[in-house]
């Protein structure tokens, strides 16, 4: 097998972004997080390319917040989402939906906008739900309630499982952690964090394609 | 701060200080009680019909106000009730002078911003006074979480039945994954009535399922009837009160004990709270509740105890929620549910709100198992705090619920429960329990002490029990035909019930005879000493007995 130089920077890079998944759990939740460009193109429609995952973000989500409950920047997030669409082979597209903060709502839409069928709705603060477009809303293919118990090594299995439903398989879903210590430690800030999203909810906008 | 005050340093890693706290924010509706946003207490009747509830006209009422204006006060009393001071109504909350048939008789004509008023202006010690004059039953008693992580039948049997045994009168269960849900209603179901006859089940899934569970006598009761107190967060959920109270008519036909659920948090934690205080939006909740003619309601914040749990006076507010509901004399089912805190001290000092007065079920509910087991994500008390509970209960006598056992008596009652289930699985072509399983669940302290199960091949059986229509008489035929003649008859008397509909009355349990303890036969009768219900006699010989206190004579 030749290695490349190519594949020694790749290599590189992947173990960097390794490392630094571990130094995100114990980011600082205090600490500043620069926005993420979420430059808007048009308005999102609905695809055609059936090896598509929609990934929709919440309305606050990248400018407004910059991370998740525990402090995980939402860059990062994304980079896993779109990581883990792609080691499945598929192509991960990102729009903005401003119409609710339901968790629920956002994946059930872009599911629906969704060239597969296949959507992945997530908040600014961790809550993700991986929606089919023949669901009911407020049913899902899994869900992600416990944002504190989200980390990046979950967003990338979560693009993983996505992509994998979107070519008709039936994977294994993502182990869902349960701790009952998250409740008393993070619910009233979620429910502070909440309030700030749906501070940028506009149930008139339509749901936006981001650029790449 | 570079060098740190050694004393503030084991302050900083104390429990308590694990907790989140936040302060508040009356723009959004984080504030316990006492919201700049909430309305002033009015009302104005043109013949017979409210036109104007707490300064808001009939015309911009949303749903959740005209429920309330046409289903839940009543004109004829709401001018008298109106009338009177909310400083001297809140007073007689806690004048054992005046009886409680008046104090409720008055409550029904009263406005939600009303109710707020006259709970606000009431003390942690007022509101537990209130509680133990005002709640329906006269006798307290107590509820029980029974769930495991991995879904084990026999384990869920086992754990229901000492949990009865325990002296838990309901008995609830939800799911690891959801499609188990007949199965654990079926292995509760059968594992309760041995240990004690007359415990009633549930089991908390989509309400659709949970209703057939119902109606198949899988079940006996239902209680995750979600309500909201403001209009964007029942639309967010899909739902009205009308569709609300259709279910209730539905469990009600079908002589299907039921409650609902509500709590402090849920509106602000979904974000539309419209800068009402938790408390006000909550007695929204309560009296929409007792207009769909809803016999109780399950509150004490619940899944959203985080959230009161972080603002000033939000604990308070949570008592305050539970009395507001024996107030519209109904059944409550008063919290210490889901996890509230990771500090000892924080979560008694909680507990005893609804502990020392005594509610129609002080905890729903407690956690029959460990809880690394509760898929309700824990529940502020479980299996490890038993003996606490029943040393508070000693130490005050004050009657909790539960009594005190022997170890060999729980494992005599563990095992037979996973053996009937045993045979009731054969018998229903289920997939086998094992004697190993038998085994490991009579002596297993949770999950992690108990075999793996075949999951796919458990889930395809229970579906096609359901699909054939299993219902609780083929449990019934299956128990008596193995030789559970005993446990047969109790489940089949708990179907039983379910013709005569005794148990539909407000605050209704079994006694071991199956006979009703409710609102109507077992009222309370708390007016000061030497009234109401007391722990003495019998009962109090029972409780007081600890294994573990040395005797004279043993000396």
């Amino acid at each position: 097998m030749n290695i490349s130089e190519e594949m020694v920077k790749q290599i590189i890079i992947e173990v960097l972004d390794q490392m630094h998944v571990t130094e995100g759990i114990g980011l600082n939740p205090d600490e500043d997080v620069p926005p993420v460009d979420m430059t808007e193109t048009e308005e999102a429609k609905p695809g055609t390319d059936r090896n598509e995952v929609v990934i929709g973000v919440s309305p606050a989500f990248g400018n407004m917040m910059t991370k998740t409950i525990i402090g995980i920047p939402h860059r990062e997030v994304l980079r896993e989402l779109k990581a883990g669409i792609e080691e499945e082979g598929l192509h991960p597209r990102l729009v903005k939906v401003y119409r609710t903060a339901d968790v629920g709502f956002i994946a059930h839409e872009v599911a629906k906008l969704s060239g597969s069928g296949i959507g992945i709705g997530i908040l600014s603060r961790g809550t993700t739900v991986i929606h089919q477009k023949n669901l009911a809303p407020l049913q899902n293919l899994e869900l992600f309630s416990q944002s504190p118990l989200v980390d990046l090594e979950t967003f990338r299995s979560i693009g993983r499982n996505a992509a994998k439903y979107a070519k008709g398989e039936s994977p294994s879903p993502v182990p869902v952690r349960n701790d009952p210590m998250a409740r008393p430690r993070y619910q009233g800030l979620a429910a502070l964090l909440h309030n700030k999203e749906v501070q940028s909810v506009d149930q008139g906008k339509k749901t936006m394609e981001i650029s790449r | 701060m570079s060098k740190r005050q050694k004393r503030f340093q084991v302050l900083s890693e104390r429990p308590v200080n694990k907790d989140g706290f936040i302060k508040e924010w009356v723009e959004v509706g984080l504030v316990a009680m006492d919201s700049p946003y909430d309305p002033k207490p009015g009302i104005k009747i043109e013949n017979g019909k409210v036109v104007e509830l707490d300064g808001k006209p009939r015309q911009e009422f949303d749903m959740i106000d005209t429920w309330i204006a046409d289903h839940c006060i009543d004109t004829k009393v709401a001018a008298e009730a109106m009338a009177i001071d909310s400083v001297e109504y809140a007073r007689m909350l806690v004048d054992i002078n005046v009886p409680r048939s008046r104090i409720v008789q008055m409550s029904v004509g009263m406005t939600p911003a009303k109710i707020v008023d006259v709970l606000k202006r009431m003390n942690m010690v007022e509101l537990m006074m209130a509680m133990q004059k005002l709640r329906a039953r006269r006798t307290p008693s107590i509820q029980a979480h029974v769930t495991n992580l991995k879904d084990t039948p026999a384990l869920l049997a086992a754990d229901a039945a000492e949990g009865a045994f325990r002296g838990f009168t309901e008995l609830e269960t939800p799911v690891g994954v959801g499609r188990y849900a007949p199965m654990n209603a079926l292995s509760i179901l059968v594992g309760s009535q041995i240990g004690r006859p007359g415990v009633l089940t549930q089991c908390a899934v989509e309400e659709a399922l949970e209703l057939t569970m119902g109606m198949r006598g899988l079940t006996a009761y239902a209680e995750t009837v979600s309500v909201y107190g403001t209009e964007q967060v029942f639309v967010d959920g899909d739902d009205t009160p009308w569709s609300k109270a259709f279910l209730a008519s539905a469990y009600a036909s079908r002589g299907v004990k039921m409650r609902f659920t509500s709590g402090t948090g849920s509106e602000v934690q979904m974000g539309y709270a419209e800068r009402k205080s938790m408390l006000y939006l909550e007695i929204r909740c309560v009296m929409l509740t007792k207009g769909a003619g809803v016999q109780g309601l399950q509150n004490g914040s619940i899944s959203c105890i985080g959230v009161p749990g972080a603002v000033p006076s939000g604990i308070r507010a949570v008592l305050a929620e539970n009395v507001a509901t024996v107030l519209m004399d109904m059944e409550v089912a008063s919290g210490n549910d889901q996890t509230f805190t990771h500090s000892p001290i924080r979560n008694t000092a909680r507990m005893l709100m609804q502990f020392l007065p005594g509610t129609d079920f002080i905890f729903s509910g407690f956690s029959a198992v460990p809880n690394y087991d509760n898929m309700f994500a824990g529940s502020t008390h479980d299996t490890d705090d038993y003996d606490d509970y029943l040393v508070l209960q000693r130490d005050f006598q004050i009657d909790g619920g539960l009594r005190p056992v022997s170890e060999e008596d729980v494992i005599a009652v563990r095992n037979k429960a996973a053996r009937a289930l045993q045979e009731v699985f054969e018998e229903l072509r289920l997939p086998p329990i094992t004697d190993e399983e038998v085994e490991a669940v009579t002596y297993a302290h949770g999950s992690k002490d108990v075999p793996d199960r075949n999951v796919p091949e458990d889930l395809r059986a229970i579906d096609e029990f359901m699909k054939r229509g299993g219902n609780g008489l083929d449990v019934v035929r299956a128990l008596a035909k193995h030789g559970f003649s005993d446990v047969a008859g109790a489940v089949l008397n708990m179907l039983k019930q379910k013709v005569s509909g005794d148990y539909l009355q407000t605050s209704a349990i079994f006694d071991d005879d199956f006979v009703v303890l409710s609102a109507v036969n077992d009222p309370n009768d708390y007016q000061g000493p030497g009234t109401g219900y007391r722990l003495e006699g019998e009962r109090w010989e029972m409780l007081k007995n600890i294994p573990q206190a040395i005797s004279p004579e043993d000396v």
